[in-house]
C-alpha cells in the first residue's frame, strides 16, 4: 500500500509560477475570445497581449524586488528557480516581446494576423521561453525549450508564403535533431550522476573529480550541438539566413533576440561551471567556436546582396561574439552578455523593422529578394527621415559610439581583457570592424547613391503609427543608451553577481 | 549672480539652437527678431554683472565635470572677473547691435535664418571663450569662433572666392592653434593643472627656458586668431563673408581673442620679457606693414580689415610691453569704432550693390547722411582725434612705448597713425565728397532702413565716448593686471607729444581730404603712380599670398600627389585592398555551405556533432594516458 504523499501548499511556493502563468492566461483568454465571437480585429489582440505581457513584467519586476532582499527563490519542488539571470532575462525577453507585438499592426492586411492563434501561440511561447529559464531542471529546460520552439515553428509558417513554409519545415526538423541531441546529452548526464538538476550534477561532478570526463565530454559534445543549433554558432547556424528569409521581418528580428537570450541563458547554467572546473577541452571547444562563429558570419555577411540575410548573418556574428562572454565566465563578462543583448535588442529590433515597414507583396521586375542593397539606394532623397533612422541602427550595430552597441561591445572586450583573453579580445575589435563594412555599405546605398525608380512607391508602404512609433522607442533606446548604461550596469552587476555568475 | 551668469552664457545659445530649427524654412522675420532679443538678454545680464564685479566681487561657478580620468580634472568652470567682464561687455554690446542691424542686412537673403543659427553661435562661443576658467574652455570657445567663423566667412557657399576665404581662414587657424594646443600641453604637464589660478600661481616656480616656450607657443595661437605676420593673409580675405560678419567677428570680437590671451596670461608673460619685446615689436611691424597696404587699396572692406590688423598690432605693443590694461582699453575702445565703420560700410555696400571700389562712388554723402556722419565720426575716433575713443586709447599706447623708452616702436607707431588717419579719409573722401561718380555704372544708390541707423547709434555714441571710462576702467582691471601708470613725467615733452600727434594726424586727415575729395575719374592703372615700383608692390600685399602660394601651397599640392599616386594608391590602397578581396573572396568561395538544401544542412550538424565527439573521445585518451 502507497503511502499518500503530503505534501504542504505553502512549500510549493506556487508564486514562482505566477510570471509564466500569466502569459499562460493571456494566451488562453485570448482563444476564449475567439470562441465568444469570432472575427474581431487584430488590435484588439494586440491589446490583450501587451496588457499580459505588462502584468508579467510587472510580477518580474516585484520578483526583482524580493530576490535582492531574499536571494534565490526556489519553488514546485526546487524545479521552478528564480534567481538572478532567470528574472533578468526573463525581463529582456518580455520587453522584447512587448516591442513585438505592436508591428502586428501594420497597415497592410497579413494573413498570420487575421487568425487569434497567432497571438495565443505567441503568448504560450513567451511562457516557454520563461520556463526554459527560470529553472536548473534538464526536463524542464527541455519542456520550455519545446514548447517555445514549436510555437515559434508555427508562428513562422502562418507568413502564408512558400518561402514561410520552407523555412519553418527545414526550422522544425533542425530542431527536432537538435533536440535529439539535447535528450542525448541530458541522458548521458543523468546516467553518471543519477540527478536532472544542474547544480546537483555540478556538485556530484566534483565530489569524484571528473572520474567519468569522457561521458562528461561526450555529454558537452550533444550539448554543444544543440545549444550551438539555437544560438546558430557555425556550423549549426546554416538553418538561420533560411529561416529569417521566410519569416517576416519582424518576427526575424524576433528571433534574433528572445529565444538566443534563453538559449544564452541555459548555456550559461550549462557550461560556465565546467570551465570554472578546468576542462579544458570545453575552453578550447567554445573559444574555437566562438572565433570561427564570428568570424565566418562576418565574412559571409559581406558577401550578402539581400540586407534582410545580411542581417541575418550579422546575427550571428552578434551571437558569437557574446557567446565569448559564456567562454571567459566572469561576473563582468556575464554582465557584459546581459548589457549587451539588451541594447542589441533596440537596435537589432528597430533594424529589421525598418524593413518590416518597407515590405512589399510583391517583387518588382528584376528584384532578386525582398530587401536588395539597390531597395534602399538614394532613399534619404526620397524619404530623408527613414534613411536617417536606418542609419542610425546600422552605425549602432557597428559599435560607433556613442551609440547603444557601443557600449555593449567595450564592456565585453574589457571583460576579456581584464581576464587575460588578449588574444581573443584582439579577435573581437577586429570582428567589430569588419562588421563596419557591410553596415556602412547599406549606409553608403542610403546615403551616396541615386534612387533607383521603382523602389520608392514600398517605403514606408507597411508603416502605421504603432510601427512608427516602434521604431522611435528603438532609436530613443539607440541614441540614449550613452545615459543608460551606467545604471543598467549596476543592476545587472546586483542580479548577475547575486545569482552567483 | 550665478543665474546671471547662466544667462549671459547660455541665452546665445538657445538664439542659435532657435534660429536652427527654422535653418531649412524659408525666412522668417521673427527668428531674426528672437536670437537678437536673446542677445539682449545677454548683454543686460553682463551688465548686471558688470556692476556687481565693480562693486568688487567676482562671480565663479563649476558647473559640471567635463573630464576626470587620473590626475586630469578639467571641469567646465566659468569666471567673471574684471577683465571677463570687459570682454563680456564687448561682446555683447557689438553682438546686439550686429545681431539687430543683420535683420535689415540680410533682409533679402535666402539664408536669413541660418545666418542667425551661425551669429548666435558665434557669440555663444566667443562667451566660452572669455568666460572659462580654464585652458582648455578657452580652447573649445577658441576653435567654436573658428568654426562658426568658417560658417560665416563662407555663407555664401555657392561663390567659390567664398569658400576659398573660409578655408584659409580656418586652416591658417588651425596651424596656429597646434601652437596653441602645445602651449597648453606643456603647462598641463609642467604644472598638473589648467585652471587658471592654479597655473598663475605656480608658473613661477618653472624654469625660465620652460615658461618661455610656453609664452611662444601660446603667442602662436594667438598669432592666428588675432591674423598677425605672417598668418595674416586669411583676415583680408575673410571679408568676403556678409558685412555684419566682418564687423562682429573680423573686427570687434574674434580677432581680437589673441590680445585677450595675452591679457589673460599676464602673470606668464610678466616673467617672459624678451618674449613681450618680441611681441611689442612684432605688434608695432604689423602695424605699420597692414596700414601700408591700406594705403592703396581699392576695396572698402578690404581696406577696414588691413586697418583693423594694423589696430591689432597697436594693441600687441601694448601688451608685449606689459600694460596689459593699455591693450585691454584700445581692444574695447577699437571694437565699437571699428565695427561701426563696418556696418556703415554695409550701408553703402547695400547703396552700391555690393560694389566694393570706393573710387566708383563718390559724393553719396547727398543721399547717405546718416552713414556719413557715423562713418565719418567713427574714422575721427579710429585717427584718435580728442576726444573721441581713440585718442584716449591709441596715445596711450603711444606713450607706453615712450615711457618704456623703446623709441623705435615708438616712432614707428606715431608714422602708422598718421597713415591711419591718411587711408581712413582717403576712403570717406572717395565714398562720400566729390563727383557721382556711381552714376556712370547706372547705380542709384539709398539709405538703408531707419531701424539699422537706430541700431548702429549706440556704437556711434561708444565711440564717440568711451574714452570718459578711462579711469572708471582703470581702476576695475588695476585688481587682476598689473596697475601700472604710463605718463610722461615732463610736462612739456607731454604735451608737445600729444599735441605734436594730433596735429599730424589732422596734416594727414586733411592731406588726405585734398587729394581725394574731388576725386573725378575712375584710375584704370595707367596713371603714373599705378605704375610705380611702390604702388605695386603694396597693391600686391607685398606678394605675400604669391609666395605663400609658391612656397607652401603649390610644393605641398605636389607632394600631396605624390603621396597620393605613389604612396597612397599603389602601396596603402593596395594592401587594403588585398585583405579586402582576400576576405571577400573567402565569403564567396565558402557560402556553398549554405545551398538552402536540407539535407545538406541536417548533414552538417551531424558533421559538427561527430567532430565535436572525436575531440571529446581524443582528448578523452589523451587526459587519461597523462594522467597515468
Amino acid at each position: 500500500m502507497l503511502e499518500p504523499i503530503h505534501v504542504a501548499l505553502g512549500s510549493l511556493n506556487i508564486a514562482t509560477l505566477a510570471p509564466m502563468l500569466i502569459a499562460i492566461v493571456g494566451a488562453l483568454s485570448i482563444l476564449i475570445i475567439d470562441l465568444a465571437k469570432g472575427g474581431l480585429h487584430k488590435s484588439l489582440y494586440v491589446m490583450i497581449a501587451l496588457l499580459f505581457l505588462l502584468l508579467d513584467l510587472g510580477a518580474l519586476v516585484d520578483f526583482g524586488g524580493v530576490f535582492l532582499k531574499n536571494g534565490t527563490i526556489l519553488g514546485f519542488f526546487d524545479v521552478m528557480l528564480m534567481d538572478g539571470i532567470a528574472i533578468l532575462s526573463q525581463i529582456i525577453i518580455v520587453v522584447g516581446s512587448m516591442l513585438f507585438i505592436p508591428l502586428a499592426l501594420t497597415s497592410k492586411r497579413f494573413h498570420e494576423y487575421d487568425y487569434p492563434e497567432y497571438f495565443a501561440l505567441f503568448m504560450f511561447m513567451i511562457a516557454g521561453f520563461q520556463f526554459m529559464v527560470a529553472t536548473d531542471n534538464l526536463i524542464m529546460i527541455f519542456i520550455g525549450l519545446e514548447t517555445a520552439s514549436l510555437a515559434l515553428y508555427t508562428l513562422i509558417a502562418l507568413h502564408n508564403r512558400s518561402k514561410s513554409f520552407e523555412a519553418a519545415v527545414k526550422y522544425f526538423t533542425m530542431g527536432a535533431l537538435a533536440a535529439g541531441f539535447y535528450a542525448f546529452g541530458s541522458m548521458i548526464l543523468y546516467a553518471i550522476s543519477g540527478s536532472v538538476e544542474i547544480n546537483q550534477i555540478a556538485t556530484i561532478m566534483a565530489e569524484d573529480h571528473y572520474r567519468n570526463i569522457g561521458y562528461v565530454l561526450l555529454s558537452m559534445a550533444f550539448m554543444i550541438a544543440a545549444f550551438g543549433f539555437k544560438l546558430s554558432m557555425v556550423p549549426f547556424h546554416t538553418w538561420t539566413p533560411d529561416v529569417y528569409e521566410g519569416s517576416s521581418a519582424a518576427l526575424a528580428g524576433y528571433m534574433s533576440i528572445v529565444p538566443k537570450i534563453a538559449a544564452f541563458v541555459v548555456a550559461m547554467r550549462l557550461f560556465e561551471f565546467l570551465v570554472h572546473s578546468g576542462v579544458a577541452w570545453l575552453q578550447v571547444i567554445l573559444y574555437i567556436g566562438v572565433v570561427v562563429t564570428m568570424t565566418a558570419s562576418n565574412i559571409w555577411a559581406l558577401v550578402q546582396s539581400d540586407v534582410k540575410r545580411m542581417l541575418a548573418y550579422s546575427s550571428i556574428s552578434h551571437a558569437g561574439f557574446v557567446m565569448a562572454a559564456i567562454l571567459i565566465g566572469t561576473t563582468q563578462s556575464n554582465t557584459g552578455l546581459f548589457l549587451y543583448w539588451a541594447l542589441f535588442s533596440f537596435t537589432n529590433l528597430g533594424a529589421f523593422t525598418m524593413l518590416w515597414v518597407n515590405r512589399q507583396k510583391n517583387l518588382i521586375a528584376g528584384q532578386s529578394s525582398d530587401h536588395p542593397y539597390e531597395k534602399f539606394s538614394g532613399m534619404v532623397k526620397t524619404m530623408p527621415m527613414a534613411a536617417v533612422m536606418m542609419g542610425l541602427f546600422m552605425l549602432s550595430l557597428a559599435g560607433i559610439p556613442p551609440f547603444g552597441l557601443f557600449w555593449g561591445k567595450m564592456y565585453l572586450i574589457g571583460s576579456a581583457v581584464s581576464s587575460g583573453y588578449t588574444v581573443l579580445a584582439l579577435i573581437m575589435a577586429l570582428n567589430s570592424a569588419i562588421a563596419g563594412y557591410y553596415y556602412l555599405k547599406l549606409i553608403v546605398f542610403m546615403f551616396m547613391k541615386e534612387p533607383i525608380v521603382g523602389y520608392d512607391q514600398y517605403y514606408f508602404m507597411n508603416a502605421s503609427l504603432s510601427l512608427k512609433t516602434i521604431i522611435g522607442i528603438a532609436a530613443v533606446g539607440t541614441i540614449f543608451a550613452v545615459f543608460a548604461v551606467n545604471p543598467l550596469l549596476k543592476v545587472i552587476t546586483l542580479f548577475v553577481y547575486n545569482s552567483g555568475y | 549672480m550665478e543665474l546671471y551668469l547662466y544667462i549671459a552664457l547660455f541665452a546665445p545659445l538657445v538664439g542659435s539652437l532657435y534660429s536652427a530649427l527654422f535653418s531649412g524654412s524659408p525666412k522668417s522675420q521673427q527668428v531674426g527678431i528672437v536670437a537678437s532679443g536673446l542677445l539682449f538678454t545677454s548683454f543686460l545680464s553682463s551688465a548686471i554683472l558688470l556692476t556687481y564685479v565693480m562693486s568688487g566681487h567676482t562671480v565663479h561657478v563649476e558647473m559640471m565635470t567635463w573630464m576626470a580620468t587620473g590626475d586630469l580634472y578639467i571641469p567646465f568652470g566659468f569666471v567673471v572677473d574684471q577683465v571677463s567682464v570687459v570682454m563680456m561687455m564687448v561682446v555683447t554690446i557689438v553682438s546686439t547691435v550686429v545681431h539687430v542691424y543683420s535683420i535689415g542686412y540680410m533682409d533679402h537673403d535666402k539664408g536669413f535664418n541660418r545666418f542667425f543659427a551661425w551669429l548666435s553661435a558665434f557669440v555663444f562661443s566667443m562667451m566660452v571663450l572669455v568666460m572659462s576658467d580654464n585652458f582648455a574652455g578657452l580652447f573649445i570657445g577658441w576653435e567654436g569662433v573658428g568654426l562658426c567663423s568658417w560658417g560665416l566667412i563662407g555663407f555664401w557657399y555657392h561663390k567659390e572666392s567664398a569658400t576659398w576665404a573660409a578655408n584659409e581662414a580656418f586652416i591658417m587657424n588651425r596651424i596656429a592653434d597646434l601652437g596653441m594646443l602645445i602651449g597648453i600641453f606643456l603647462i598641463y604637464w609642467n604644472v598638473g593643472s589648467l585652471q587658471y589660478d592654479v597655473v598663475f600661481a605656480e608658473i613661477g616656480n618653472l624654469q625660465p627656458v620652460i615658461i618661455t616656450w610656453i609664452g611662444i607657443f601660446l603667442f602662436i595661437g594667438a598669432m592666428g586668431k588675432s591674423a598677425q605676420f605672417p598668418l595674416h593673409t586669411w583676415l583680408a580675405d575673410a571679408m568676403e563673408g556678409p558685412t555684419p560678419v566682418s564687423a562682429l567677428i573680423h573686427a570687434a570680437t574674434m580677432v581680437t581673442a589673441g590680445v585677450y590671451l595675452v591679457v589673460r596670461s599676464n602673470a606668464i608673460y610678466d616673467l617672459i620679457p624678451n618674449v613681450g619685446i618680441f611681441i611689442a615689436s612684432l605688434g608695432a611691424f604689423v602695424a605699420l606693414f597692414a596700414a601700408s597696404m591700406a594705403l592703396v587699396n581699392r576695396d572698402m572692406k578690404r581696406i577696414i580689415a588691413y586697418s583693423t590688423l594694423s589696430q591689432l598690432g597697436y594693441m600687441f605693443v601694448a601688451a608685449g610691453l606689459g600694460a596689459y590694461w593699455v591693450a585691454l582699453f584700445h581692444l574695447m575702445a577699437h571694437a565699437f569704432f571699428k565695427a561701426l565703420l563696418f556696418l556703415g560700410a554695409g550701408n553703402v555696400m547695400h547703396a552700391m550693390h555690393d560694389e566694393l571700389d570706393p573710387f566708383k562712388m563718390g559724393g553719396l554723402r547727398k543721399v547717405m547722411k546718416g552713414t556719413f556722419v557715423m562713418m565719418t565720426l567713427a574714422s575721427v575716433a579710429l585717427a584718435g582725434i580728442y576726444p573721441f575713443a581713440g585718442f584716449f586709447s591709441k596715445d596711450l599706447i603711444l606713450e607706453v612705448g615712450f615711457v618704456e623708452h623703446h623709441y623705435v616702436i615708438y616712432t614707428v607707431l606715431l608714422l602708422t597713425a598718421g597713415l591711419t588717419a591718411f587711408y581712413s579719409f582717403r576712403l570717406v573722401a572717395l565714398i562720400f565728397h566729390g563727383e557721382e561718380r556711381y552714376k556712370l555704372f547706372g547705380i542709384h544708390p539709398h539709405e538703408a532702413y531707419k531701424f539699422m541707423l537706430v541700431a548702429m547709434s549706440p556704437l556711434l555714441v561708444l565711440a564717440i565716448i568711451a574714452g570718459s571710462f578711462k579711469m572708471t576702467y582703470f581702476q576695475l582691471v588695476m585688481n587682476l593686471l598689473p596697475a601700472t601708470q604710463y605718463h610722461v613725467h615732463d610736462q612739456t615733452t607731454y604735451w608737445i607729444m600729444t599735441i605734436g600727434t594730433q596735429l599730424f594726424v589732422i596734416a594727414a586727415i586733411l592731406f588726405a581730404y585734398k587729394k581725394y575729395a574731388n576725386w573725378s575719374n575712375v584710375p584704370d592703372g595707367s596713371s603714373a603712380m599705378e605704375r610705380s615700383f611702390f604702388y605695386k608692390l603694396l597693391w600686391n600685399q607685398y606678394y605675400i599670398p604669391k609666395m605663400y602660394e609658391e612656397i607652401f601651397a603649390k610644393p605641398y599640392a605636389e607632394l600631396s600627389r605624390i603621396a597620393w599616386k605613389q604612396i597612397d594608391l599603389k602601396i596603402v590602397d593596395a594592401t587594403v585592398d588585398a585583405i579586402a578581396n582576400g576576405i571577400y573572396k573567402t565569403g564567396e568561395n565558402t557560402r556553398d555551405i549554405q545551398n538552402g538544401n536540407l539535407s545538406t544542412m541536417l548533414r552538417w550538424m551531424v558533421v559538427g556533432l561527430v567532430v565535436l565527439s572525436i575531440l571529446a573521445v581524443a582528448f578523452t585518451v589523451g587526459y587519461n594516458a597523462v594522467g597515468a
